[in-house]
């Protein structure tokens, strides 16, 4: 890749653009090299149907000229790369003109001389007919102008985009409409109207999965789930869940990622703990490293569910790089849980409540009002091998002793201590304490870790990939040698019996 | 325009039937009145179609799912209860940008929680919570519900007891159910946690007013009466024994499973 890149740098040298001389610093990275390159595998990519191909390269590219690219660059890329006439053509610079920086009559000029050059050159493509560059073009509008927080212009965009993307109906295009549908989703949002494209997702998640492009359907589940959580519906959103057809593998990991995501925050709503953290986990252990933000949500909810279902998260992880600062006020929930202070608990999350209700986790929360008190019954059950009611309702702040005998009869029932209550003598005592090894508490623990490794060791064989034809090709190579070493041996015996004959 | 108007007519029948607690005639009226709000234009799910008293039409359909679920209340009906519930959340979902936001909203979503409190669906119970936003959670039908829900958590069921006899006259479905319910709760507490208990104490703690009731509720549960006290049974450990011989084999077969497929 890089060496094409240099080639094509040489070939161009010849006339300097006046786009060299905008870009105020040498940038060791050329935005228009970049782009070449970008088109040149975007069309490699159809003629040869590959399409892995255009996932990852294509994105991590698209990535890197995102960070570098200006208006005139894109009024640039566009003369060179779509066909003058094209309708799309006039509508996407007219957005680009809105805003863009520079004088554009400039750019028109040098680029049409780049493009001739180009052409001289050989190693750049010119103008393309392929809907794949076009909606591409679409793409990096959306994204440059949700760059520059241009919101309203982006939607109208997206629209336009999403209105052309419906008219094809080809594989190769799957990744690029992904990203379209996603940006189209996020420009919604920005502009708080996220509600009004519910259908046109919905019918799209439909005709995905009608035409089996997996990527689509992947990343619409994911945009329609985001969409009913963003309005608290979760019984619509485990509804359409349930029934939305699912591929068996995922092709994009980020889109596995947020689906977990999803999937968890609604079981924790559900009250289903024990799946929520198992699916919150996996979530958090699958993100890539530079999702920080994504990350910091998992954590957070997973904190909760620990917390809700009885276990005391690690205090390492609230110190992790990055994640000591968001995760403050639920370090302080913790400390308060821990200790099984009610009081104390209600000052954190009077403290914290704005916080609490931006990540929409308040009434979780109020849910751990319950596990403050089972806790402080718990350490006082430890501590105490006999405590009267009327002690135990003062450590825990409750009203009244007859409070605190229905609350013990309770978290007795549940199994949460381990007592028994006598209601005459008015007190609670605690049961002899068996020995753990001698109850089936290790077996149970060992049982979730090799369930965890085996699962893990699935997984890793699902997710190997191999070259389709690499097994063709090693035993070509065996055979092809074999053959010909015959086919010489043949004309060398030949030969030979000539010889002799004669 | 007559349609408007017929319909308007059919609902005063309604409310009248309802402040003498007719519930037979009520659901003939009411009967009646679906059918007239399928006819008017710009009642959902006739979204798209708009008329010049569409406002009109839509306070009109708002009143009379009110009205269903009230009368529905009323006559202790659960399958008319839990439909009438939903029309009129999905009315209110659709035309939420349609009409101004009306007070009783909220009261009503309190009404669902008590509802669904009662029937201890507690998951639905905390997905319908998450749709109430902060201004809705002042009002009083909401703020029992929740109150009462935290209470059944916690096991403070004399406050749930208490706080029964003192819900907004709506609610007065709840309360008996809710008794019923508080009372197994702490029959099955106090079994966990008493070995025995003096006849006396065990009726004040399960909130019964008679000896009588309590016998026979001891009865149903298994527990023998001894003189003074009530002795309470624990669960043969049998089961639990069975159950997990049952789970090591399950474990054991997966093990043979997995390991069988690691080539």
């Amino acid at each position: 890749m890089v060496q094409e890149q240099a080639a094509a740098a040489g070939a161009n040298d010849a006339a300097p653009s006046a786009k060299d001389a905008e870009q105020q610093q040498p940038k060791p990275f050329s935005v228009k090299e970049g782009m070449q390159g970008i088109i040149t595998l975007l069309e490699k990519a159809v003629k040869t149907k590959e399409t892995r191909l255009l996932m990852g390269r294509l994105m991590r590219q698209t990535a890197m000229v995102r960070k570098h690219m200006t208006a005139s660059d894109l009024v640039a890329f566009i003369n060179t790369y779509l066909p003058m006439d094209s309708k799309s053509a006039g509508f996407l610079k007219g957005y680009v003109m809105q805003d863009g920086d520079t004088a554009p009559m400039e750019d028109d000029a040098t680029a049409a001389g780049d493009a001739g050059d180009g052409a001289d050159a050989g190693s750049a493509p010119g103008p393309s007919q392929l809907p794949e560059v076009e909606l591409y073009m679409y793409l990096l509008l959306l994204v440059n102008l949700l760059d520059r927080k241009q919101f309203a212009q982006a939607r109208e965009v997206a629209d336009t985009a999403v209105g052309l993307l419906q008219q094809h109906n080809r594989r190769t295009l799957d990744a690029i409409g992904a990203r379209i549908y996603f940006y189209y989703s996020w420009a919604y949002e920005c502009t708080g109207a996220l509600a009004d494209v519910r259908s046109t997702l919905m019918a799209a998640h439909c005709t995905a999965g009608l035409r089996h492009d997996a990527v689509g359907q992947e990343t619409l589940l994911n945009l329609l789930l985001r969409n009913y959580l963003a309005y608290n519906l979760y019984d619509q959103a485990e509804k359409f869940r349930s029934k939305a057809q699912k591929a068996d593998t995922w092709r994009v990991p980020g889109q596995y990622c947020r689906y977990l995501y999803y999937l968890g925050t609604i079981r924790a709503i559900q009250l289903e703990y024990t799946e929520a953290k198992e699916v919150l986990q996996q979530a958090s252990r699958k993100a890539p490293t530079c999702a920080h933000g994504f990350r910091v949500a998992c954590n957070k909810w997973l904190i909760l569910v620990r917390l809700l279902l009885g276990e005391v998260p690690e205090r390492v992880e609230f110190s992790a790089p990055g994640m000591r600062t968001p995760l403050a006020p639920y370090f302080e929930l913790t400390c308060a849980v821990r200790s099984g202070d009610l009081a104390q608990f209600r000052v954190v999350s009077e403290k914290f409540a704005a916080a609490f209700r931006a990540d929409r986790t308040t009434n979780l929360i109020t849910r751990l009002q319950y596990n403050v008190i089972r806790t402080g019954l718990r350490r006082i059950n430890l501590a105490y091998s006999r405590i009267s009611l009327k002690d135990v309702a003062e450590k825990l702040a409750l009203p009244s002793a007859v409070d605190a005998e229905y609350i013990c009869a309770k978290a007795i029932r549940d199994g949460g201590i381990d007592a028994v209550l006598d209601h005459a003598g008015g007190f609670l005592a605690t049961r002899e304490l068996t020995d753990l090894y001698s109850t089936n508490e290790p077996q149970a623990a060992f049982h979730e870790r090799i369930a965890f490794c085996l699962n893990l060791h699935n997984e890793a064989v699902k997710a190997m990939r191999f070259e389709p034809d690499a097994h063709k090709r090693a035993l070509a190579a065996a055979n092809g040698g074999k053959e010909q070493m015959s086919v010489e041996e043949i004309a060398r015996a030949i030969e030979e019996e000539e010889e002799d004959d004669m | 325009m007559s349609l408007l108007k017929e319909a308007q007519q059919l609902l005063d029948k309604l409310k009248t039937a309802h402040k003498k607690n007719d519930w037979p005639a009520g659901k003939a009226v009411l009967g009646q009145l679906r059918i007239k709000l399928i006819q008017l234009p710009a009642v959902p799910p006739n979204t798209g179609f708009s008329s010049p008293t569409a406002q009109q039409e839509l306070l009109l359909a708002r009143d009379v799912y009110e009205h269903a679920v009230l009368l529905a209340l009323k006559s202790q009906d659960e399958a008319a209860l839990e439909s009438s519930f939903t029309q009129l959340k999905t009315f209110y979902a659709d035309t939420r940008s349609l009409l101004p936001a009306a007070p009783q909203e909220w009261m009503f979503a309190g009404l669902d929680l008590l509802r669904l409190l009662v029937a201890n669906r507690i998951a639905e119970f905390h997905t319908e919570l998450e749709l109430i936003p902060a201004e809705g959670m002042t009002v009083p039908h909401v703020v029992s519900a929740v109150q009462l829900e935290q209470w059944l958590m916690e096991g403070a069921y004399n406050k749930v007891l208490a706080a029964g006899k003192s819900l907004p006259p709506e609610c007065s479905f709840a309360v008996e159910q809710l008794s019923a319910t508080v009372r197994e709760e702490i029959a099955s507490c106090a079994e966990a946690s008493y070995s025995s208990l003096k006849l006396a104490d065990a009726q004040v703690l399960m909130m019964m007013t008679s000896k009588k009731e309590l016998e026979q509720f001891a009865e149903q549960h298994g527990w023998a009466i001894e003189g003074d006290l009530v002795h309470f049974h624990r669960a043969a450990a049998d089961d639990a024994n069975a159950e997990q011989h049952l789970r090591l084999i399950n474990q054991s077969l997966l093990y043979a499973k997995e390991l069988e497929r690691i080539v």
